[in-house]
């Protein structure tokens, strides 16, 4: 068999969250039998964007904060394919906060991985768009990916995991894969990723975890319940994970937009562009111009 | 030939030839519509232009509007000329005037015996040679409605020049046949108003007349739309772009045109996503372009460098307006050139390439999408307003001259003989063949940090300086890919000018009036911009004694392009500069070389 690239060594920090969300990649792609030339991943800039370089997959490093824009123009481009887009917390919510917003919107069907740190860890420490108040000299409130995509009424697959149960994560990502081999559209997993070197949250974080799943009258098809849970778990000083949106019986019907905008699975990519192939509808077309 | 337009051909001749026939034929004219935005003056120059290409006329029409929807000064002309023109001519002959200000304005560009005909329930003016009718007055009267207004100025018009009455009928029936039947009725009542004013006005009645012209075999387009179409038949199947003037058409086009062919075209969120969209479109194999004005090529600008990097194949149209920032949106310049040239951080190879009328539009897109895949880099199709917007006559496209030429692409079959796949692998070219993600068996790491042959991130020194020779000899490994130069005029002539997009048709004009003086001049018109073709301008430079460089910038940049390429010619070349936000006029250019001998 022709060798293609094989991976690379991690360069993460030994304990780093990311090592969490790289082994859950590959036990969902070997449980849903995603060969690695079917799997794109997009990368972010970032500790974990560098993430596809550890796999054996199709990997395609994107600039700072442009991740989702290109995994959304592979996807278009060839809807056979499984596409990954995985990211920070910085890449995700500061510079690339317009492409995240709209991703929903647009809903095509890819598994957006947001490895949150709440700092920056690459470039040594900053403050980022999750930070709390006091981290670094922080006095912002921090932005929650979660509320913010139970805002936007479309049918996506919304979830948050945490890198110290990567069980939960795995099952997690496994749903959120095949939501979108369905073409049922886009799928945003935020996962609670400890950067051990500039924010180690690890012990903060396994004791705030809150499972909203366990919560009084979870259902993840009704985002009014879901924001509202979500709320009253942080106020209580928690921090809500798990499944927060999963489209109802109702939504089933609604389809990713690489679906929506092809009419069958060819795609641009796999088009025939041979002029033989398509001299009478271009003679046509040509013709339309008098 | 339809038999109407038969028809109408003896129907001139033969009036021609009647008592009233003293009327001067006009074999190139020129009408000026202006008015506000809102009153309809795109229409009457659309109406025009129909009206002339029936009668087998060339056309060029161009539109002088404002960036807001309704409102304020806009205006459009319509030129027709029975031998081929892709230029604003000089002295406007009938100025159409809705408002005071379009009178105003427009007579200073009218000729000695130009003639102006007005809405006199709007305003009223002492201009020479000067008409008024109350268009909206009798319109809204009659129709009910004034904003027929610009019918019944078409009919008057149709009355001055001598248009026939069931041509001029044919015109209105086509345009708004599909408004349905009431709006047509409004429209050719609007039509028959406008023209019993102007005939009752003896001096008006088929005061010019207009000879029918041979140019049957043409087509009408824009820069913009034939753009698309290269797209289509050239390939492509994954746009991304975001609106902006004077290139949102191309998109418009394309939402048309390009879905039956398992094609996909995005409106993105912004030009950051556009150009993101089409990079990861192309790293997945798909041909994929964007299309811009100068600020949103400023922010793709980061996208197009990490192209030149990761070896991405990416087209990117960019319709260059009025800068800098914001300018002048739906003003014409060619200014963005230096910055393409010397585009975004660190170095990477890219080409400009240039089309100078609409059918090397289309022609061109083609050229730049083989050429994007074949190098595997970005490439630039450098429009201008002009060339983008502007109504032309234009020859048909030809399919059966499209070449689709991918570049090296592997294939399950080849990958099956080879023992290994790297995307990035170091050939005689400094291209490396490509297998599309989801071949089987096959993966790769893409990137724009710099990588090793796999893909891999990599500081090595050697490596480093490796890839840095792979990517940048593909500026000169790819010259004779490049689209060739083209020259005009007699070859021993000692004048030579430059000039590239849509600064040809003036050339050509300024060529022939020059002539008419005996002067002559050899044009070369050359189409790739970025790199500089050295061989082909160096031996252009040294068959002149002296070169004018016609371009629309302040600083002359493509005179500066050449004086870096070809630095032994600097004292030959004289730029000839214009940055007002319109297109040279022919006068212009003659003026400069023969300082108005």
């Amino acid at each position: 068999m022709v060798q293609s690239a094989k991976p690379v060594q991690p360069i993460w920090c030994p304990g780093c969250g990311d090592f969490g969300v790289l082994a859950a990649v590959k036990k969902a792609a070997n449980e849903l039998k995603i060969p690695p030339y079917q799997l794109a991943l997009v990368g972010g800039i970032g500790c974990s964007g560098s993430i596809h370089n550890f796999l054996e997959v199709n990997g395609i490093h994107a600039l700072h904060g442009r991740l989702l824009a290109q995994a959304i123009g592979v996807k278009l481009a060839n809807p056979q394919l499984t596409v990954v887009a995985a990211g920070g917390d910085g890449d995700g919510y500061a510079i690339g906060m317009g492409h995240f917003i709209h991703a929903f919107k647009h809903n095509v069907s890819l598994v957006y991985l947001v490895m949150n740190n709440e700092t920056y860890g690459l470039t040594k420490g900053q403050a980022s768009p999750t930070s709390q108040i006091g981290f670094e000299g922080n006095i912002e409130h921090p932005f929650d990916s979660i509320l913010t995509s139970l805002s936007i009424p479309v049918p996506n697959f919304i979830a948050r995991t945490f890198s110290g149960d990567p069980k939960t994560m795995t099952a997690i990502l496994v749903e959120a894969l095949k939501f979108t081999q369905d073409h049922r559209g886009f799928a945003f997993i935020e996962d609670l990723s400890p950067c051990v070197t500039y924010n180690d949250t690890y012990k903060l974080w396994r004791e705030k975890v809150q499972d909203v799943s366990k919560l009084d009258g979870y259902d993840p098809t009704d985002r009014q319940v879901m924001f509202r849970l979500c709320q009253e778990t942080r106020e209580k000083g928690k921090i809500p994970v798990g499944v927060m949106h999963r489209p109802s019986d109702a939504e089933k019907g609604e389809i990713g937009l690489e679906k929506a905008l092809l009419p069958d699975d060819l795609g641009p990519a796999r088009a025939d562009l041979s002029i033989d192939a398509n001299l009478a509808s271009y003679t046509k077309l040509i013709r339309s111009v008098t | 030939m339809s038999s109407s337009v038969t028809n109408i051909a003896a129907h001139t001749v033969a009036s021609e030839t009647s008592p009233r026939a003293s009327r001067k034929i006009l074999s190139d004219l020129s009408v000026m519509i202006g008015g506000q935005g809102g009153d309809g003056t795109l229409t009457v120059s659309d109406l025009l232009g129909r009206y002339f290409r029936k009668l087998g006329l060339y056309v060029y029409t161009s539109r002088n509007v404002l960036s807001r929807i309704r409102g304020g000064h806009a205006d459009a002309s319509v030129r027709a000329s029975d031998h081929p023109t892709s230029s604003v001519k000089p002295q406007v002959d009938v100025l159409l005037a809705f408002d005071h200000e379009a009178a105003e304005l427009g007579s200073q560009e009218l000729g000695p015996e130009g003639v102006i005909i007005y809405d006199s329930s709007i305003f009223s003016t002492s201009l020479p040679n000067s008409y008024g009718f109350p268009f909206a007055t009798l319109v809204g009267g009659q129709v009910g409605q004034p904003i027929y207004k610009n019918v019944a100025a078409y009919g008057a018009v149709s009355v001055l020049l001598g248009f026939d009455e069931s041509l001029t009928r044919q015109v209105i029936e086509e345009r708004f046949q599909r408004r349905g039947a009431e709006a047509l009725q409004k429209n050719l009542k609007a039509l028959e108003i406008g023209r019993q004013a102007a005939s009752g006005v003896p001096e008006v009645p088929q005061h010019w007349s207009v000879r029918p012209g041979e140019a049957h075999d043409q087509i009408l387009s824009i820069g913009n739309q034939a753009v698309a179409l290269g797209f289509v038949v050239g390939g492509g199947r994954f746009f991304s772009g975001y609106p902006i003037t004077p290139a949102t058409e191309i998109m418009e086009y394309l939402q048309r045109y390009l879905q039956p062919f398992h094609g996909v075209v995005r409106q993105a969120e912004d030009e950051l996503a556009a150009i993101n969209n089409v990079l990861g479109a192309a790293y997945a194999g798909a041909r994929a372009m964007t299309s811009t004005s100068g600020p949103g090529l400023s922010l793709m600008t980061e996208g197009i460098g990490q192209a030149g990097a990761a070896e991405l194949p990416i087209v990117i149209a960019d319709c260059q307006r009025v800068g800098p920032s914001t300018g002048e949106p739906t003003r014409h310049e060619q200014s963005d050139l230096a910055h393409l040239a010397h585009l975004g951080h660190g170095e990477y190879p890219r080409f400009i390439v240039a089309p100078g009328t609409v059918l090397e539009c289309f022609e061109m897109t083609v050229q730049a999408l083989n050429l994007a895949e074949k190098w595997r880099l970005p490439v630039i199709l450098l429009l201008d307003q002009a060339l983008c917007q502007n109504t032309v006559t234009s020859p048909p496209f030809d399919i059966s001259k499209v070449r689709i030429e991918r570049g090296p692409t592997l294939t399950g079959e080849d990958l099956a003989k080879m023992a290994e796949y790297k995307v990035y692998k170091s050939t005689e070219t400094g291209v490396s063949p490509y297998a599309l993600p989801g071949t089987p068996g096959v993966w790769a790491e893409v990137t724009g940090n710099e990588h090793d042959e796999w893909g891999h991130v990599s500081v090595a020194v050697p490596n480093r300086v490796a890839m840095m020779q792979k990517r940048m000899g593909k500026m000169t490994k790819a010259e004779p890919d490049l689209p060739k130069g083209k020259f005009f005029g007699p070859p021993d002539a000692k004048i030579g000018i430059i000039g590239f997009g849509s600064t040809t048709g003036p050339i050509w004009e300024a060529q022939e009036l020059l002539s008419a003086k005996h002067i002559a001049t050899r044009f070369y018109q050359p189409r790739t911009l970025y790199p500089i073709l050295v061989s082909e301008a160096d031996a252009f430079l040294k068959s002149v004694d002296v070169c004018y460089v016609v371009e629309h910038n302040f600083t002359g940049q493509f005179a500066n392009l050449l004086r870096e390429a070809v630095p032994w010619h600097h004292a030959k070349l004289k730029p000839v500069l214009k940055y007002d936000g319109h297109s040279f006029r022919s006068p212009e250019i003659v003026h400069a070389i023969s300082g108005g001998a």
